[in-house]
């Protein structure tokens, strides 16, 4: 490997180092503060590793991972969504009687696994960085061993995810059987030539489709994701919901594009009735929660319903839309689960409907926040999930995949009813409970903070979103 | 194109399991006694709830056993071809072990290693 290697590698080294040297100061010294504030060193590092990898894309290192630009974009919003994860989670575990550092290097070390998933364009490194992911993620969402539904999501989500990976495992196993090939550029030169049509090629990607599906949470394999939602930690969910989703979707859109899987007739149909299936059944079942956390996990099965319509666009536009409404959704996740993760007493969440009934009027700001995260959520405009939502029925129409357009629009009618059902608890001024009744934990000064640039960067997003535009416009260099 | 191997085998699969299902269930005997659902424990009366607590520290070490095993899996392998993989394939062989030493490192500051559960650090 030459030093140009290290360079582009850069941000990936510095997430595994964290890793360790938080792991080292726990063992000599335990102190919450120190962990975390290692962390948050370590995670500026491998932002500001960002600039001098650029100057080296694109770049092969090893036949396993690929740093190019696309890579990068998303190197950038993990490492930044899971700053915010950090900054939200201190104050959270403060209020919890567990052992709080090891959390920290769970975490660097899921952000690490979804850096190598970003960056793979080979089987193999797929397969470690999803599981790397995938096994932090079950430790992290029983992290709060004393609740008893903190068990049982992670028991769920271990079940399910290993389930799923054996789904996947087996479809690479397919495809591999036919083209004799793991990487993705050599697949594609496979395809090109005809080899897509084979029937153990559609085989192993309907397989390695059961995989996405799980990991992305669309229907039907959606189960797991309200049990999991509501019984880990808010932090975690957060990361659940933004970095683990986030990484997936890029994983999703590198493979198929650069594989060119993308075109054939069976993924487009699959993933269209996937995506059609997603946005009925989630949002319609979230009409029927009182729990706010299933809400918000109803509605990412819909959110992810609508990604996938801009996978479905295709071509630059699609791929850019679908990475504007990631980002934007990355944004909006982070804050909501925030909120939840700020109100949270040590006993359990705040996660009830009626822990938020006249929020405005006792902490005005986080209800605030909270109001902007729901309206971007549901796409007015002015947020950055109008414009996401936007881009995409944009691209969808250059596409002309009118079916898709017409029940996003649909559904995205039935989710404006349970967003606002949460806001116009939150402005209630009725039967609000007091402080005797439902007391709100002090909010923490960096959670506090944190919500409030959420919030700011996702307005600035809806209204000037040129910066982030191009920055997504160079991104998909990568995979065309 | 040539199916039939992945058929013969898919029916292979199909066969086998479900002849070992099938045939214990056509073959195998039906008793339904007073002492049929009783677990055997070498013809005495078993005893007891089987929800019986153990020490954590036998898991700890089958743990320790996993660890330290996957450990030299991978370095045999590496053994192997350590003469064609040169520096490059030792640099990552000595990263990799020292990822490994850290987290011995973490484990034994943790009270992983204390075999008495009295000297075990307090750790929160």
């Amino acid at each position: 490997m030459s030093s140009a290697d290290f360079v582009a590698l850069l941000p990936l080294i510095v997430l595994g180092a964290t890793a360790i040297v938080v792991m080292m100061s726990i063992a000599f010294r335990r102190s919450h503060a120190l962990a975390s504030t290692l962390t948050l060193v370590g995670l500026a590092v491998a932002f500001w590793s960002l600039w001098p990898a650029a100057g080296e894309v694109p770049r092969q290192v090893t036949p396993l991972l690929v740093i190019d630009r696309f890579a990068l974009y998303y190197f950038g919003l993990i490492i930044a969504a899971t700053f915010a994860v950090v900054l939200m989670s201190y104050g959270y575990l403060e209020r919890h009687d567990v052992r709080r550092e090891e959390f920290y290097v769970l975490l660097l070390v899921a952000a690490l696994g979804s850096a190598v998933l970003v960056s793979s364009d080979h089987f193999i490194s797929f397969f470690l960085g999803l599981e790397i992911l995938s096994v932090t993620l079950y430790a992290l969402s029983a992290y709060l061993t004393e609740r008893g539904i903190a068990l049982e999501a992670g028991m769920k989500y271990l079940v399910l995810a290993a389930a799923s990976a054996a789904f996947l495992l087996f479809g690479m196993a397919l495809v591999y059987a036919e083209t004799g090939t793991m990487s993705f550029p050599q697949l594609a030169s496979d395809f090109a030539a005809g080899g897509a049509a084979h029937l153990w090629v559609l085989a192993g990607i309907a397989f390695m489709v059961t995989g996405f599906g799980f990991k992305l949470a669309v229907v039907p394999f959606h189960l797991w994701t309200p049990d999991v939602y509501q019984g880990a930690p808010a932090p975690v969910t957060a990361f659940v919901a933004s970095v683990s989703k986030g990484a997936m979707f890029a994983i999703l859109l590198r493979f198929f594009y650069q594989s060119g899987s993308r075109d054939l007739h069976a993924t487009l149909l699959i993933f269209g009735i996937i995506a059609i299936a997603s946005m009925i059944a989630g949002n319609l079942m979230a009409l029927f929660q009182n729990n706010v956390k299933r809400i918000l996990a109803y509605s990412s099965i819909a959110h992810l319903g609508y990604l996938l319509v801009a996978f479905e666009a295709g071509g630059l536009f699609g791929a850019a839309a679908g990475t504007f409404y990631l980002t934007a959704y990355m944004i909006t996740t982070l804050g909501a689960f925030g909120v939840i993760a700020v109100l949270s007493a040590s006993g359990r969440d705040a996660e009830d409907i009626e822990d938020y009934r006249g929020l405005f009027w006792r902490r005005p700001g986080l209800a605030t926040v909270f109001t902007v995260m729901l309206f971007s959520l549901a796409g007015i405009p002015l947020t950055a999930g109008f414009l996401g939502k936007f881009y995409t029925v944009a691209a969808g129409t250059n596409s002309s995949i009118w079916v898709l357009i017409f029940v996003l629009v649909a559904t995205s009618v039935i989710g404006l009813f349970y967003y606002l059902r949460v806001v116009v608890a939150l402005f209630a001024t009725e039967h609000i409970p007091s402080d005797a009744e439902r007391p709100l934990p002090v909010v923490p000064a960096m959670g506090g903070v944190t919500l409030g640039v959420l919030a700011l960067a996702l307005i600035w997003l809806g209204v000037y979103p040129h910066v982030i535009l191009h920055a997504i416009q160079s991104a998909m260099s990568g995979i065309f | 194109m040539n199916l039939w191997p992945f058929v013969l085998y898919a029916a292979l699969v199909l066969i086998t399991a479900g002849s070992m299902i099938g045939l214990s269930a056509i073959l195998g005997e039906r008793h339904k006694e007073r002492f049929t659902n009783q677990p055997y424990e070498g013809g005495i009366l078993s005893e007891g709830t089987a929800r019986a607590r153990f020490s954590i520290k036998f898991y700890m070490m089958a743990m320790f056993f996993v660890v330290f095993d996957l450990e030299s899996v991978f370095l045999y392998s590496w053994a192997v071809a350590a003469r064609d993989l040169g520096w490059v394939g030792y640099w990552e062989a000595l990263i990799f072990i020292g990822v490994l030493v850290a987290a011995l490192v973490y484990l034994w500051r943790l009270g992983a290693l204390d075999w008495s559960p009295d000297t075990r650090r307090k750790t929160r």
